[in-house]
């Protein structure tokens, strides 16, 4: 247990920290998930492992499409605020379904968002 | 003015402590001769401002630099690092030195560790053979007066190494320090400690005694009578609360770093772009003496007034006749500066203080303290991390809304965490972990004892008495100190009437000293009875860090009537709950 918990503390700011590569971040992750389910108290932890992962898959495409590198490394939260200030209102809610943003959350998100770009007409519509 | 504090006004002689530091640090350098850069580390800059005025370090023919992974231009051939020890800065001191040896610079390198050396930086330091190019020493500096009656350690981590990291040196560090002092005022009788790391500095003092006895005859009548420990992990709610004392609020709004605050030039009132001023804030300057322990409100209408008489004064020159008068009115002028200082900065917190957020966040830590309305508080933090509030910020209110309710259900606790990382990314998550190591953010699992320890020490005033300036609930807006009456407690019975309470706060309680031979009415006495006609005088020691709100009402504790004591305060830092928090957050984030 004392070897799960040294790896807690070593795997997760190893993976936050790691190159700009998806690859090898991707996999530490992969792998602190791994180690995290198998034992009982660590749920929590492999659930947010598994999301970080899924999050820098869907960065790291939304930087390909967008063909702008400003997606990595931002939470969940701005990643959907920089995509409806993108005007992209379709990969916003499609990084909320895959999260699953609760209702409250994403208003405030879209509201946020839809002021710093001066969108008052999309905003009073919604 | 200076950033030194003059401490004539001390109940002990601190000034003789810091001038002990002062010399031996100068003995350092007289030893290296020469032209010498003095290379010290961040964290240094502060303690030593505090110690001595750069001007004397440049007489004795030193440069200053400070130190970090850039190689250091200068072409003084003797070099002096002045480091704490961390490894960390072993590796900056190397690569400063392997940089030299590429260069085929020769130099003479001198490192002093402060306080003391250890085996892990001297391994570091060992690779390549560099070892043999080093002279090392020490600095034993252990503790800095930062005012009349508050003595810090200087330890910015103590709070984490000990409750996170589990490394105890900190706790050698103070009790260290704290037989130094033994050995210049006597032999302290009385003790009281709480919390784990308090029990463990006394344990370490008396080994310390018992190795290298105060001898009683060299330092006659002991000048402290009592100690009080106290670990920062007893009352963490205190820390997490706004202060809204005058210096509190000048520290949770601009960051007082030992002793002095930085400022844009602007704030001052002169305009210069971007430049950045130093105010040393200290019992020197008279009127902040006056002004520092007051509530917020309460020093703008001393100001107020005090300018208002000025004008008063200004408008009376006129009809002035004789030269005493004149002389009276020039006096008054000569607190000119002070006045204007502590108005531009009053005027500058109040655009904080106006909002309406600010008022928001002092009612909702009120209900949050009160504990009755659960879901209020619940929602008003969810909504915080929604609307991306700073997370500093956050994660205060959450962890007094924590600590109030001895964890949060797991529901609760897992989506909050969830949205936490959420909204401001994954890379929070040691910080979470460290946070819940600490005991600060967990899961319930006990009922909290927290409704049982407020109605038991008296913490929330009612509505009445929210007011009632004799106590020091009014520096909190009608919430009193845990830490503070803790103290006051010690003071008034040993502790004896409050141990059930005792019990309900984490950590072991021990006592010593004449308190646990005699009954309780002699303890009182003992401990009340100024010894030579003069008050008493207690030590209380902070370990994890003590706010300025806190210093505050300890003073007000002291210059209530019958108190008959005189506090000084030995802490390992000044915090607030932010500062206190960031020590918390992962290096990786910290940056």
């Amino acid at each position: 247990l004392l070897l799960k918990e040294s790896w807690k503390l070593g795997v997760n700011p190893l993976a936050s920290k790691g190159s700009p590569l998806h690859g090898p971040r991707i996999r530490v992750i992969e792998k602190a998930r791994d180690l995290f389910r198998e034992t009982r108290e660590h749920t929590f932890e492999s659930k947010a492992a598994d999301e970080h992962q899924k999050l820098l898959r869907v960065q790291h495409g939304l930087e390909v499409s967008t063909k702008q590198a400003i997606f990595v490394d931002s939470s969940i939260s701005d990643t959907i605020r920089t995509c409806i200030v993108l005007g992209k209102h379709q990969d916003a809610m499609k990084v909320r379904t895959e999260f699953k943003v609760s209702e409250k959350r994403w208003y405030w998100l879209k509201v946020f968002a839809l002021a710093t770009i001066n969108d008052w007409e999309t905003l009073e519509r919604f | 003015m200076s950033q030194i504090p003059n401490l004539d006004n001390a109940p002990i002689n601190l000034t003789s402590i810091r001038d002990q530091s002062q010399k031996e640090l100068l003995n350092i350098l007289r030893n290296v001769r020469g032209r010498k850069c003095v290379v010290i580390d961040q964290t240094l800059s502060g303690p030593l401002s505090l110690l001595i005025q750069t001007t004397l370090l440049k007489e004795n023919g030193a440069e200053l630099r400070h130190l970090s992974s850039e190689p250091i231009q200068t072409d003084c051939s003797k070099i002096v690092f002045l480091v704490r020890c961390h490894p960390s800065l072993m590796e900056f001191i190397l690569s400063n030195i392997q940089y030299d040896i590429s260069k085929g610079l020769k130099k003479d390198y001198f490192i002093y560790f402060v306080p003391r050396r250890t085996v892990a930086c001297e391994k570091v330091l060992e690779k390549d053979g560099i070892h043999n190019m080093i002279t090392i020493g020490e600095f034993p500096l252990y503790l800095v007066p930062l005012d009349d009656d508050v003595l810090s350690f200087e330890l910015d981590f103590a709070y984490r190494d000990v409750h996170v990291d589990g490394d105890t040196s900190s706790l050698w560090h103070i009790a260290k320090a704290l037989h130094k002092l033994e050995l210049s005022f006597g032999v302290i009788r009385n003790f009281l400690a709480k919390g784990s790391a308090s029990v463990k500095v006394v344990e370490i003092l008396e080994s310390m005694q018992a190795e290298d006895p105060v001898d009683s005859e060299d330092v006659g009548i002991p000048e402290i009578n009592t100690i009080i420990l106290l670990d920062r992990d007893v009352d963490m709610f205190t820390p997490m609360c706004f202060q809204l004392t005058y210096e509190g609020i000048i520290d949770e709004i601009l960051r007082i770093n030992s002793g002095s605050v930085e400022l844009d030039a602007s704030i001052m009132g002169t305009p210069q772009d971007g430049k950045k001023v130093k105010v040393p804030l200290n019992s020197s300057d008279r009127l902040y003496k006056e002004v520092r322990d007051l509530q917020f409100g309460v020093v703008m209408q001393v100001l107020r007034e005090r300018a208002t008489s000025m004008k008063q004064d200004y408008a009376d020159i006129s009809s002035t006749q004789t030269v005493s008068e004149l002389k009276d009115f020039v006096k008054k002028l000569n607190s000119l500066p002070e006045i204007s200082r502590h108005i531009n900065l009053a005027q500058h917190l109040c655009a904080f203080t106006s909002k309406p957020s600010f008022n928001g966040r002092l009612d909702i830590e009120q209900t949050i303290l009160e504990g009755e309305a659960y879901e209020i508080c619940f929602e008003h933090v969810e909504e915080m991390i929604h609307k991306q509030e700073p997370i500093i910020s956050v994660l205060r209110l959450l962890v007094l809304f924590s600590i109030t309710n001895a964890g949060l259900p797991k529901k609760n606790f897992d989506y909050l965490r969830r949205e936490l990382l959420h909204s401001y990314g994954f890379e929070h998550m040691p910080t979470l972990y460290n946070l819940e190591k600490a005991g600060l953010l967990k899961k319930q699992e006990l009922k909290s004892n927290w409704p049982i320890i407020t109605r038991a020490l008296k913490l929330i005033a009612d509505d009445s008495s929210s007011t009632n300036p004799n106590d020091i609930a009014h520096l909190y807006s009608g919430y009193a100190p845990l830490s503070i009456r803790l103290v006051q407690h010690a003071i008034r019975s040993g502790w004896r009437s409050i141990e059930e309470v005792l019990k309900l706060l984490p950590g072991p309680m021990k006592r010593g000293g004449d308190s646990t031979t005699s009954d309780m009415r002699n303890v009182h006495a003992n401990l009340g009875r100024p010894s030579d006609g003069r008050r008493s005088v207690a030590l209380v020691v902070f370990i994890g860090g003590v706010t300025s709100g806190e210093l505050s009402a300890l003073r007000f504790l002291s210059s209530q009537e019958g108190m008959g004591h005189d506090f000084i305060v030995a802490t390992t830092k000044v915090v607030n709950g932010n500062t206190l928090l960031e020590t918390l957050l992962d290096t990786t984030v910290r940056n």
